[in-house]
């Protein structure tokens, strides 16, 4: 690469630089800047879970004292989604969820606001509702979506019908002459999956103003990009009337993934003329989360004696509510996940998004990854159980390695895995753990592995240098929590400019100052926005060595830059500083600017064997082995872990303190969802989990310190060779554990979380196996025929 | 009816409902951010100030309570320029994500530390109890709080 820097100085533990106001309080996250002159919005939002609306008055509530506007399903008729469009912002002719907005009110005061909600006329003919997968997919169930077919498809390729809202699938090989062989072993078993809750500490909120024609949006999300674009939709305005700016967001974990206030903001913005102010009540926030979606999957295996894979079918059903968001998108991950860690034969996948009349779900940290690799490890566990073979010695001989086909065809390159799981057992040895269990408990200890990806596609970045030496990065990241734009970024720019991380600005997003980018999540941040900004780095670098090249009066090629100086790469004699070459630039050709952009070449996958698939082959893998051990009370069934232990592959880890920070942190909410977080739903279609009182999340006394170790080195087309690490830590927790209980408990676990009553009916073999007995045995039956 | 109370040193008198929880008087009337209204239910502690010297939960107790107390916010626990012991070894190990829960377990550790300057780890998690993170997952948190003994014993 010109300029020729050197990689390891962007490694170190650089500390965040918005630490010291955060912790003063001074940081003004979304929620923190609406002032008094900001009018205050609120949704009214729908208490029956399925209706159809006969009449809706607002009149009087429009009189109400404080009200300055109403806005309702006639002011925002465009409809929106993830490969359909089924999505509209308020419910005009029918009700689908619980919660679902109907009409938004801005008044001077919340509590005009809310007191207008009260003189809303509301008349209702209620449907029958299907809360559950398996009532949406009955035979002669009612359509959720009754004009399903009319709707605008934004990727070709699926099949869809009644209340299946999208159906990907892998057929690779003859799974059917694999199962009729005479030397294999079949295994078979249902699984099922609550629904996960992020809990971010700042609900999604939004400040919205309407100004010179155009839409200002600023608000906590992950995604500007797509607030600007689903926001344009809905109003049915043109994308460019909309700018989006996000300032430090509170937590995400994947809700902030999509769009959900803003375009209600902005209507009332542009009706009042007013800045308005929208935020979710914690209540609101709990009750109407797109949470990690409720699952139920059914997977056989057939084995030959020495362990060999040599076919496998399996039926994945994601709740994707009463819209199909996120969980379009998400069917693409089966493959990759429970279709992943291991060599396979002959493959067939189902992955189907169905509607219920549940709220919607959507993204969180490794989405579907987390209950399919607890499938999938939990179906190997009961694979070696079968068939005699040590769990260890079983995925050692099935990882998936160097020039491996994983279910979609695409050849893997490296051996990352394997040396992986050889390292966590040479570190901890299974045979110095059998210190056996006080009385009254049991113990048990297991060892996953875990494939997930990194999630790249398109960003830019712009660098400009400015005269004191510094550099202003502008791009659309978002500082989320996870220190990619505070840390991970302005290490990768020093470090291509030979600056120092402080000299290095970071721009908040704004869509009207940068390019195009994907947004935050799946561990892309650091990949794709890393990517960009080193690539506008190398621009900025021709231009600065080509005028130093004139100043010091040799080739730019000789040159580089370091320690804010301009320096010859052999240690000739002779430099420059930076911001000396800077000022020659600004008084011959004009200021120092660079720019940049990434996206994913795209991975090659074996044409024909992936439909509905949005992505068929990853582009950056993400392998991981988790280890732990852990005590069952018998009497109780409570679940006490002792160790956890991480094997990460990092790529390459530019600030180890940082990735140390992520995996503590995304193992501790894995804790949370294999031991106690669940949301349910009543059979009046609401959560029963409100707020922080019934919704538990794992408190300080709950946790132990995870021990890791990064795996580095393998291949990576991220700058400097990174990864994104934020996302993957909780990957194989939900497994992890899953399969420690069952190897304490010595009963087969299908289900999570674990909480004490579910380990308890285990113990006394009073839990139900699982029989889904609406995902067919066959296959072929579960799938929308050809 | 009006409610008169210290905040931050200064007396300052509200003329609103002495019912308004404390918190929403904090930051919707006098626009100090810094405590976080994030459970509203008492549990997440991300509200916590300090009332007469005991950190409570802004979010439960109405402004009308306070009448004649000194409030301390986190706006109000450091100089600008001197941040507390605390904040700076939070900094200084990297503890803080996305940052929302942080001021209000500066606000209740520092009392812990105020009337247990040498906590064992196990009194610090148990200190935590009443101040949730769903970022970190706790244990570097602990880990800057336990350094400041470090220091201390290397203090002559
Ligand atoms: S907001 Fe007060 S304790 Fe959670
Ligand atoms: S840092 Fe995000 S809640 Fe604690």
């Amino acid at each position: 690469m010109s300029g020729g820097y050197d990689a390891s100085t962007a490694v170190m533990d650089y500390p965040r630089c918005d630490a010291q106001d955060k912790l003063a309080g001074r940081t003004r996250y979304t929620v923190d800047r609406a002032g008094p002159e900001t009018l205050k919005a609120v949704l009214f939002r729908s208490n029956i879970t399925a209706a159809r609306i006969v009449r809706l008055n607002v009149e009087a509530a429009r009189r109400a004292p404080g009200v300055r506007a109403i806005a309702t399903a006639a002011d925002a008729p465009g409809k929106f989604g993830l490969g359909i469009a089924d999505h509209v912002l308020f419910a005009g002719d029918v009700i689908r969820h619980h919660g679902e907005p109907i009409a938004a009110i801005a008044a001077d005061t919340m509590e005009q606001a809310k007191a207008a909600m009260e003189l809303i006329e509301l008349e209702l003919d209620p449907l029958p509702a299907m809360l559950t997968m398996e009532a949406a997919l009955a035979k002669g169930a009612r359509e959720i979506h009754a004009d399903w077919k009319d709707y605008e498809i934004l990727l070709e390729g699926a099949k869809r019908g009644g209340n299946v809202a999208w159906e990907a699938t892998v057929e690779r090989g003859d799974s059917d002459a694999a199962f009729s062989r005479d030397d294999v072993t079949i295994v078979e078993g249902c699984y099922r999956v609550g629904r996960q809750s992020h809990v971010p500490f700042e609900p999604r909120a939004v400040n919205a103003r309407f100004e010179d024609g155009r839409f200002n949006i600023e608000t906590s999300t992950q995604v500007p990009w797509t607030v600007r674009s689903v926001t344009a939709r809905a109003l049915g305005i043109p994308e460019s009337h909309v700018r989006v700016t996000v300032p430090a967001v509170g937590g995400g974990f994947g809700l902030k993934f999509d769009c959900t206030l803003e375009p209600y903001a902005a209507v009332l913005a542009k009706m009042t003329g007013r800045s308005v102010s929208l935020i979710n009540s914690r209540r609101e926030e709990q009750l109407t989360c797109l949470c990690r979606e409720n699952a139920e999957i059914r997977i056989r295996s057939a084995v030959t004696p020495d362990g060999e894979i040599v076919g496998r079918e399996a039926t994945v059903l994601m709740d994707c509510g009463a819209y199909g968001g996120e969980q379009v998108f998400l069917t693409t991950m089966t493959a990759h996940t429970l279709g992943g860690n291991y060599r396979v034969g002959a493959v067939k996948l189902a992955s189907r998004a169905v509607y219920t009349n549940t709220p919607p779900n959507g993204a969180f940290r490794a989405c579907n990854g987390v209950y399919n690799t607890f499938v999938l490890e939990r179906h190997t566990d009961e694979i070696c159980r079968e068939i005699g073979l040590d769990p260890i010695e079983f995925r050692r001989r099935n990882a998936i390695g160097n020039g491996d086909v994983g279910a979609t065809g695409q050849v893997f390159e490296g051996d990352v895995l394997r040396p992986m799981l050889e390292r966590m057992v040479e570190k901890y040895p299974y045979a110095s753990s059998v210190e056996s269990a006080r009385d009254g408990w049991k113990r048990g200890r297991a060892t996953t592995i875990g494939t997930w990806f990194v999630f790249v596609g398109p960003s830019a970045a712009t660098v400009n240098l400015n005269a004191d030496g510094s550099a202003t990065l502008v791009t659309s990241g978002v500082e989320i929590g996870s220190g990619s734009m505070m840390q991970s970024l302005p290490q990768i720019i020093a470090s291509e400019l030979g600056i120092e991380p402080d000299a290095v600005i970071v721009k908040s997003a704004d869509t009207d100052a940068s390019g195009r980018d994907l947004g935050v999540g799946g561990g892309r941040q650091t990949v794709s926005l890393g990517a960009a900004s080193a690539a506008a780095c190398a621009d900025v670098r021709e231009k600065v060595l080509a005028v130093a090249g004139e100043l010091l009066q040799a080739e730019a090629s000789r040159l580089v830059l370091k320690d804010g100086r301009v320096e010859f790469r052999d240690g000739a004699g002779g430099s420059v500083r930076l911001t000396d070459v800077i000022a020659r630039a600004e008084a011959t050709v004009g200021p120092v600017s660079g720019s940049g952009a990434f996206t994913a070449p795209g991975v090659a996958a074996m044409p024909g064997c992936a439909a509905g698939h949005f992505i068929d082959a990853i582009d950056i893998p993400v392998f991981a082995v988790h280890d732990c051990e852990l005590d069952v009370e018998i009497a109780t069934g409570r679940v006490v872990v002792r160790n956890y232990r991480v094997i990460q592959d990092v790529g390459r880890a530019i600030n180890p303190r940082a990735v140390h920070s992520q995996v503590q942190g995304g193992v501790v909410q894995g804790l949370g969802y294999a031991l106690h977080e669940e949301i349910t739903i009543n059979d009046k279609g609401f959560f029963d989990q409100s707020g922080f009182e019934t919704y538990r999340i794992p408190l300080a006394g709950d946790v132990i310190p995870v021990d890791l170790e990064m795996y580095e080195g393998a291949p990576s087309i991220g700058p400097l060779g990174t990864k994104g690490a934020g996302e993957v830590p909780i990957l194989n927790v939900g497994a992890t554990i899953a399969c420690a209980v069952a190897n304490a408990t010595g009963k087969q676990v299908s289900e999570l979380p674990l909480t004490p009553p579910r380990v308890l009916g285990l113990l006394k073999d009073g839990t139900e196996a699982i029989r889904l007995d609406h995902i067919s045995r066959n296959w072929r039956e579960n799938v929308i025929s050809k | 009816m009006a409610t008169s109370f210290r905040l931050n040193g200064e007396t300052v008198i509200y003329h609103g409902d002495p019912r308004t929880s404390l918190l929403n008087v904090l930051r919707d009337t006098y626009r100090l951010t810094g405590a976080k209204a994030v459970c509203e239910e008492g549990f997440c502690g991300a509200c916590t100030v300090h009332v007469d010297g005991e950190a409570v939960p802004s979010c439960l107790r109405p402004v009308g309570l306070v009448a004649d107390c000194s409030v301390t916010t986190i706006e109000g626990l450091a100089e600008r320029d001197a941040p507390h012991a605390l904040q700076a070894a939070f900094r200084k190990h990297d503890v803080v994500q996305c940052g929302m829960c942080f001021p209000g377990m500066v606000m209740s550790l520092s009392k812990l530390l105020e009337e247990n300057p040498s906590p064992s780890r196990e009194e610090v998690k148990r200190g935590m109890t009443g101040n949730m993170c769903r970022c970190t997952g706790y244990e570097r948190i602990i880990d800057a709080v336990m350094s400041l003994q470090d220091n201390a014993e290397a203090r002559p």
